[in-house]
């Protein structure tokens, strides 16, 4: 079954991909269409612990997000970052760590229209699909705009659609996956989502400042179920501790999964276990910075709803008849320097 | 002294006249640590003792076959064998005392050396990744307390302030904390041993290849429920406090001293292969992190926090500059530039010595010294009152420098240059060893060679000698063993997924 040559499939998905590149440059207001997921696979592990070949800002600072968010690039173009690009008019402060295809950020976009929200994929294929998707959204929005701010085009257009109040005509409602891509408008235009290549375990702190981030969501992180590939997994007491220093106090970090050893595995490296009576207090540690968000404040958070039904994997696991184990901590505030 | 010697790895001058005592030098040389009386140079102590109590260190052709083994660069060994152990405790030597009984070629090299409360020499023995706690006696005598086997090789050791705990980083990224002296017997957390269950159910896992091996380790679980794999754990105290998602190149304790806005705080800064220098807070807060210095574009692997200014820091790595930082505002003061090129350029070590006054200068000069790997040229900076460094002279030794101490009462500094490499070079070898310390003071404000009868013994004893001719591959693993930074940088490696 093996081939000697690369194998049709691959050849095909090279050209696929070529195209969609070419698509995105050309400039001559062709539409740009969705691109398929199928072309874009790669297998769903990563190893964090080699050097790939990322790029990454030296410093938060040295970060240039402009062309990442051209719809909040800062008019005035003698604010600079560090290596010179434009600053924007806010900053980055959601984040969405192993993004994936992006179901999370693209449900979210709309959503919270005005937060700059960012995935981050290690996987290049997988990311190369998403940047692409983000690219035919918000040219997809534009052209329903510009549709319905002309009359006389040709095209029948939404009635409800008015030009000038983007931000009220669409359904409040959070987007359906299914409805994105279609011809609906959506607030924010897609304009505050974006994705990049990073290995997070490594480079978070390169990207986001002290207190940067309200929002850090882990979705359906890569199990490693080998107790030999624990040291891999994204939830650990250490990394806790630098989530904990991009996390504002107050902010929340959200986790999903199916697996639940590994839900088990979250609780633990979050939150101090029960302790005996009696028994010593336990050593101090990164748990101590976060508590755990009661199932009723979830409730009532769109984002839980989101992270639960949108993404991708979760409607996998939804096809498969899975479960789901959503576990949400608040960043507290540091402890008191002991005296 | 013919033939071919170890060089000093490492170097400590251990100031013990506040309790009465003699000063005392520590360094290590091959796999021994030895103590020498810091006035005459005579020699105090070597441990491991030879294994031949009588043979001593020139004899090594006349000594018996296996004690010539215990001088000579001993085969690279991992692990320990449970057989070689065994045969240790079979043939005990009556005559040595019990601790320094020691499998004679489980280590190589002794990489990692701290003084705590001058008293005790904390070391890390290379291969068997082995933190062992020695007490130094009145006399300079050393004898080994405690053992304790770390889970990955360290990069980086050193105590909290309060000198009562140890402090070590690995290549795994890890940082742990434990006890200096262990505190009685350690009582593993009794953890109820849980029958092995895959992780994977079949609702997380859906392909057919993927179902099939989720039948097989339920059918490995079955089998296993009887007898669970232990989990290999640390048998002694200790705390995992801080990690990178990369490999820790050095580790350093901080004292901050009160201001007119806060009190006195306690930093522990580590840097990694990822150009990364993180703030940290001490224990027992250590997860809290405080600040990251950004600014280094290759690996970092040397820290240094002078003691006489301790809001600045140097650092040094894979750059060809070095940064000095205010490190809790991730400020560079200055950027340094070092000679060669980028990317060949790596800082070895960068060290603070408080040069005592001289006649013609009432301040002590604040000193700061960086080595370059595999070069023979030091290079000399002060700290100037803005809290920036100026290069002041380009030292040139007789070897490459490995190693550093001031010797603060002296106004002079110490130096361990490689004995057995030519200079500049981390390969070519000489065909004969040459004295293994030199030493320079203060003279009408320039860095010079001074005579000192403790140099000049210590010289002429030298360290333990190294058969020759030896094979290739040993040469080479004895180079890996002293100069392995050049491994951190990063290779342009095509491969990426």
């Amino acid at each position: 079954m093996a081939t000697q040559n690369p194998p049709a499939k691959r050849i095909k998905r090279e050209e696929y991909r070529r195209n969609v590149q070419a698509q995105q440059e050309s400039t001559d207001g062709s539409v740009i269409k969705m691109p398929q997921k199928k072309f874009f696979r790669q297998r769903a592990h990563a190893n964090p612990f080699s050097d790939h070949r990322l790029e990454y800002p030296i410093s938060p600072a040295h970060m240039d997000w402009s062309s990442h968010y051209p719809a909040f690039v800062d008019p005035d173009a003698s604010k600079t970052n560090l290596s010179g690009g434009c600053k924007l008019t806010k900053e980055v402060e959601v984040v969405d760590i192993g993004c994936g295809f992006g179901g999370l950020m693209v449900g979210l976009a709309p959503l919270m229209p005005d937060t700059l929200m960012v995935g981050m994929e290690i996987r290049i294929s997988v990311l190369e699909y998403l940047s692409s998707r983000i690219h035919a959204l918000r040219s997809q929005q534009q052209r329903l705009k510009n549709r319905a701010a002309n009359p006389s085009s040709t095209e029948p257009q939404d009635a409800s659609a008015q030009p000038e109040s983007t931000d009220s005509t669409p359904a409040p409602v959070p987007a359906n996956d299914d409805e994105i891509g279609t011809e609906k408008l959506f607030p924010g235009n897609f304009e505050n989502i974006t994705a990049i290549r990073s290995n997070t375990m490594k480079f978070l702190p390169n990207f986001f400042g002290h207190h940067q981030l309200s929002k850090i969501f882990i979705c359906f992180p890569d199990p490693h179920f080998k107790a030999r590939k624990h040291k891999a997994r994204i939830i650990s007491e250490s990394l806790n501790s630098e989530y904990a220093f991009v996390l504002r106090p107050g902010g929340l970090l959200y986790t999903i999964t199916d697996v639940e050893e590994y839900h088990h595995w979250v609780l633990r490296h979050f939150l101090h276990g029960e302790q005996p009576e009696g028994g010593a207090t336990p050593a101090a540690s990164s748990k101590d910075l976060f508590e755990r968000v009661s199932e009723e404040e979830l409730a009532a958070d769109p984002c839980v709803r989101v992270m639960k039904y949108e993404t991708e994997e979760s409607k996998k696991v939804t096809r498969n008849k899975g479960n789901k184990y959503v576990a949400v901590f608040r960043r507290k505030a540091d402890p008191e320097w002991p005296a | 002294m013919a033939g071919l010697q170890h060089p000093f790895h490492c170097l400590r001058y251990v100031n013990r006249q506040s309790a009465g005592q003699s000063d005392i030098l520590i360094a290590t040389a091959g796999r021994n640590l030895y103590s020498y009386n810091a006035s005459s140079g005579q020699r105090l102590d070597v441990w491991p003792q030879p294994v031949d109590a009588d043979a001593e260190d020139k004899s090594s052709d006349a000594a018996p076959a296996d004690a010539s083994e215990s001088h000579g660069p001993p085969e690279k060994r991992r692990k320990l064998s449970s057989t070689s152990d065994e045969q240790k405790d079979a043939k005990p030597e009556s005559k040595t005392k019990d601790s320094k009984k020691e499998a004679s070629n489980s280590w190589t090299n002794i990489p990692l050396v701290t003084v705590a409360h001058g008293k005790y020499v904390v070391i890390m023995t290379s291969e068997d990744k082995c933190v062992r706690v020695l007490s130094l006696d009145n006399e300079g005598k050393l004898q080994q307390l405690s053992a304790r086997t770390m889970p990955k090789k360290l990069s980086a050791l050193t105590l909290t302030p309060d000198e009562n705990n140890i402090l070590s980083g690995d290549k795994f990224g890890d940082v742990y904390t434990f006890p200096l002296i262990p505190s009685g017997e350690y009582v593993k957390a009794q953890t109820p041993a849980k029958p092995y269950e895959p992780a994977a159910t079949n609702l997380t896992v859906h392909t057919k290849r993927n179902l099939e091996s989720l039948e097989q380790q339920m059918r490995q679980a079955a089998l296993s429920k009887t007898n669970p794999a232990e989990r290999v754990a640390l048998n002694f105290e200790h705390q995992v406090i801080i990690g990178h998602v990369s490999l820790l190149t050095d580790l350093i304790s901080v004292t901050r001293p009160a201001d007119s806005t806060v009190g006195k705080r306690n930093y522990i800064l580590t840097a990694d292969r990822d150009e990364h220098i993180r703030v940290s807070r001490g224990v027992p807060q250590a997860h809290v992190i405080e600040q990251f210095c950004f600014g280094h574009t290759s690996f970092v692997s040397s820290l240094c926090v002078p003691s006489f200014q301790p809001k600045v820091l140097i650092s040094g790595g894979g750059d060809n500059y070095l940064l000095v930082w205010d490190w809790l505002e991730n400020q560079i003061l200055q950027k340094v530039q070092l000679p060669g090129a980028e990317g060949e350029t790596t800082v070895r070590g960068i060290w603070d010595v408080s040069l005592a006054p001289t006649a013609d200068n009432a301040d002590p000069v604040k000193a700061i010294f960086v080595a370059l790997e595999g070069s023979s040229q030091l290079l000399y900076y002060t700290l100037e009152s803005n809290n920036t460094i100026t290069h002041q002279d380009t030292l040139q030794l007789s070897g490459n420098v490995l190693a550093l101490t001031g010797i603060d009462s002296r106004g002079s500094i110490l130096v361990a240059v490689d004995t057995l490499r030519e200079s500049n070079s981390t390969s070519a070898w000489k065909s004969s060893s040459q004295p293994p310390l030199e030493t320079f003071g203060l003279s009408s404000g320039r860095l010079a060679p001074v005579e000192d009868s403790m140099v000049i013994r210590i010289n002429s004893e030298g360290t333990s000698s190294i058969p020759t001719p030896l094979e290739q591959k040993q040469q080479k693993e004895l180079n890996d063993s002293m100069y392995n930074l050049g491994n951190l940088r990063k290779r342009d490696d095509p491969y990426d997924d």
